[in-house]
């Protein structure tokens, strides 16, 4: 991701501190009618905590990615989903690094979990979902010298 | 199967497990009876697969079509491949030479050289055969370059030598992979053909979700022509059907496999789009009055959550929908809609078909435990079959992107009786294998008595690596088709082992004794769907 990306995804994140931090609310199960559902930016939060473990293959659903992390209202599951995409950005999520994840839940099941689309640790941030909450491939992550190579694949 | 379960995997453990093949040393078993030997695989076929790719730096999505000829001894004379890897593509790439095995059951391998312009390189499939004039395949390249997977088939083309005249007719199509911006798309439609001229063109796409707030088709021409920037276009568009071709302002290659199926490959503008126009014929309901069919549906693609897909079935009187069940997994969560220990009785069920565009029609149901009820686009190609978009409003847009088949449910009550004979199978989705979630196909055949599988089959899993031979074992309980007043439907387990063993469950609906659409629906770490096909 380039500097100038990193710090416009900052900004709007800090911006987002005048919207409301989701609570552990997230984790609370979800009113059954909202189970078939579609991403909304106007839901978005973001979540303040300390990771307490970072999974790249969760068995609880949904399939991919995950990571626990303790805010001041609880822990909450945060789907992060395409592990490949933190490799791609050379990013990494360990337990006790402080991060702010700005996403929103949504219904899984009879449960909700905290969908995640920006996940950010200090200054640099990483994009993990578009903006209609389809988790994004580690394709969006190639410099052009990779897309070019891509040219050759057979 | 369609190709947008993306999340994808470590490229260095990628890159290892590929290379090392993950096979293990087991011998393998003699050669397995049947009827199909080297010359069940005789002429020209048409393939495609829908995949992921890993070049040493990313694994990026990957669709292939191309052409090969096979001579019936074991040998590939000839043949030319297209490949789109994230809006990269690779185009009019000639197929110099390779082999192929087939033994009794149907099963074998397939390698085609490629004289490409990074210098000569060869892409390896396991293939099975469900006749001689078809199969179904997965890629399974490990080479120096590059390695690849992904789940298609293979169609012998008739009526060459082939013109852009070759297509004739009205064709309904569904293409399926990513936008410019790698976002999950799927656009279903239907066009006429003529003299190379598309006219009449109408389309229902679901574009990152974004979808009107009523299914609403939009009009589009186009053209079919020889490639004038491949250098043996001429002779490719009469030997192997390739041309190129412009559908509503995107450019694609095209394959003629006949007059009744062309299969087309995006080229500009970085989407990834892949799928196949079929013949509509004069057997579709001419109005919602005449619908009086169960159908069997399967669709797959993105959600919010990750991969997802549905598989069910309904019953159509005229308007009238009943006997409606839907198995979904969503991410491995899953959901029963209807049926047998579903969430209740679906309301609002209803269809329609358009009195303007042959074959077209919205389908509805409401599951009373979900917020918005299903919505689907279909078009029809005949009485029994079609292409289907799930098109489910949220409150921002569709809920996801998903689209795939659409087939008559007839000849039931299916029992061990009719469920019976030899198989080919193949799967495809996502799994985590090795503590990464990553794609996984699956291709195999099995023999069916009374209701108990026995076969063989290869997957292919990056962090898992290829395996080759795994003994299937299993079984299919026939619970019902799914028309009975308590909504009963059939399941099937399936036991693989090499160097261990493991079982994979699925929900199945069985359109006729010779094809069935299946899902896994347990298993929080996979989520896969595909077909059981008779072979003939």
């Amino acid at each position: 991701m380039k500097p100038t990306t990193q710090k416009r995804i900052a900004a709007l994140m800090f911006l987002s501190a005048l919207a409301l931090c989701l609570p552990a609310a997230a984790q609370q199960s979800a009113p059954i009618a909202q189970r078939l559902q579609s991403y909304d930016l106007s839901r978005e939060v973001f979540l303040v905590g300390s990771v307490v473990k970072f999974d790249p293959a969760s068995a609880t659903p949904p399939i991919g990615a995950h990571v626990l992390l303790q805010t001041s209202s609880g822990q909450v599951d945060v789907h992060i989903g395409n592990a490949q995409l933190l490799k791609a950005n050379h990013f990494e999520l360990n337990p006790g690094d402080n991060v702010r994840i700005v996403g929103e839940s949504l219904a899984s099941g009879d449960t909700a979990i905290f969908a995640a689309r920006i996940v950010q640790k200090g200054a640099r941030a990483v994009v993990l979902r578009n903006t209609k909450g389809f988790l994004l491939t580690a394709a969006s992550t190639l410099s052009q010298d990779q897309k070019d190579a891509l040219r050759g694949v057979r | 199967m369609k190709r947008l379960l993306l999340l994808l995997a470590s490229a260095a453990a990628l890159w290892t497990a590929a290379c090392n093949g993950g096979g293990g040393t087991v011998v393998p078993p003699p050669p397995p009876p049947g009827p199909f030997g080297l010359n069940s695989l005789n002429g020209t076929y048409a393939f495609v697969t829908n995949g992921e790719v890993f070049n040493g730096a990313a694994v990026t999505p990957l669709a292939r079509v191309g052409s090969f000829t096979a001579n019936g001894t074991g040998g590939i004379t000839g043949g030319v491949e297209d490949v789109n890897s994230a809006g990269a593509t690779g185009l009019a790439t000639p197929i110099t030479g390779g082999s192929y095995t087939v033994t009794g059951d149907g099963r074998g391998t397939l390698t085609l050289n490629l004289n490409s312009p990074g210098g000569a390189t060869s892409i390896n499939f396991a293939i099975v055969l469900t006749s001689n004039t078809d199969g179904l395949m997965i890629d399974e390249t490990s080479t120096n370059t590059q390695t690849s997977t992904g789940s298609g088939n293979f169609v012998l083309q008739t009526g060459g030598p082939f013109t852009v005249a070759s297509a004739s007719g009205p064709y309904v199509f569904d293409f399926s992979g990513l936008d410019g911006t790698g976002a999950p798309d799927s656009i279903v439609g239907e066009f006429n053909a003529s003299g190379g001229v598309i006219t009449a063109g109408v389309q229902d796409e679901n574009d990152n979700g974004n979808i009107p707030a009523t299914p609403t088709p939009v009009s589009f021409t186009g053209v079919l022509a020889a490639d004038p920037l491949d250098p043996n276009g001429a002779a490719d568009l009469s030997n192997f059907g390739r041309g190129i071709a412009t559908l509503n302002g995107i450019n694609y290659v095209f394959y003629l496999v006949g007059g009744n199926r062309i299969r087309f490959l995006s080229t500009t503008g970085g989407e990834m789009l892949a799928g196949d126009a079929v013949a509509q014929n004069n057997t579709i309901p001419a109005n919602t009055a005449a619908l009086n069919t169960s159908f069997v549906l399967i669709v797959s693609g993105s959600s919010g959550a990750g991969g997802v897909t549905r598989v069910g079935r309904f019953t159509a009187h005229g308007a009238s929908v009943t006997n409606v069940i839907l198995d979904t997994n969503n991410a491995g969560v899953f959901h029963l809609t209807g049926g047998t220990g579903g969430g209740g009785a679906v309301t609002g069920a209803s269809i329609s078909l358009d009195a303007v565009n042959p074959g077209r029609g919205v389908v509805t149901f409401k599951d009373p435990t979900l917020a918005v009820p299903f919505t689907f686009v279909f078009y029809l190609s005949s009485a029994s079959n079609g292409v289907i978009q799930d098109v489910s409003q949220g409150n921002q847009g569709a809920t996801d992107v998903a689209d795939g088949s659409l087939a008559a449910q007839t000849s039931g009550p299916f029992s061990s009786t009719n469920i019976a004979g030899t198989y080919a199978l193949n799967w495809s989705g996502l799994s985590v294998q090795n503590g990464v979630a990553d794609e996984e196909d699956f291709v195999g055949q099995a023999t069916i008595s009374n209701l108990g599988l026995t076969g063989a089959a290869d997957t292919f899993q990056f962090q898992n690596g290829i395996v080759t031979d795994l003994v299937v074992g299993g079984s299919i309980t026939a619970g019902g088709d799914g028309t009975g007043s308590g909504g009963a439907r059939n399941t099937m387990s399936v036991k693989l082992t090499k160097n261990g063993s493991s079982t994979v469950n699925f929900v199945v609906y069985v359109a006729n004794p010779g094809l069935a659409f299946f899902a896994n629906n347990q298993g929080a770490t996979r989520v896969v769907a595909g077909i059981l096909k008779l072979q003939q």
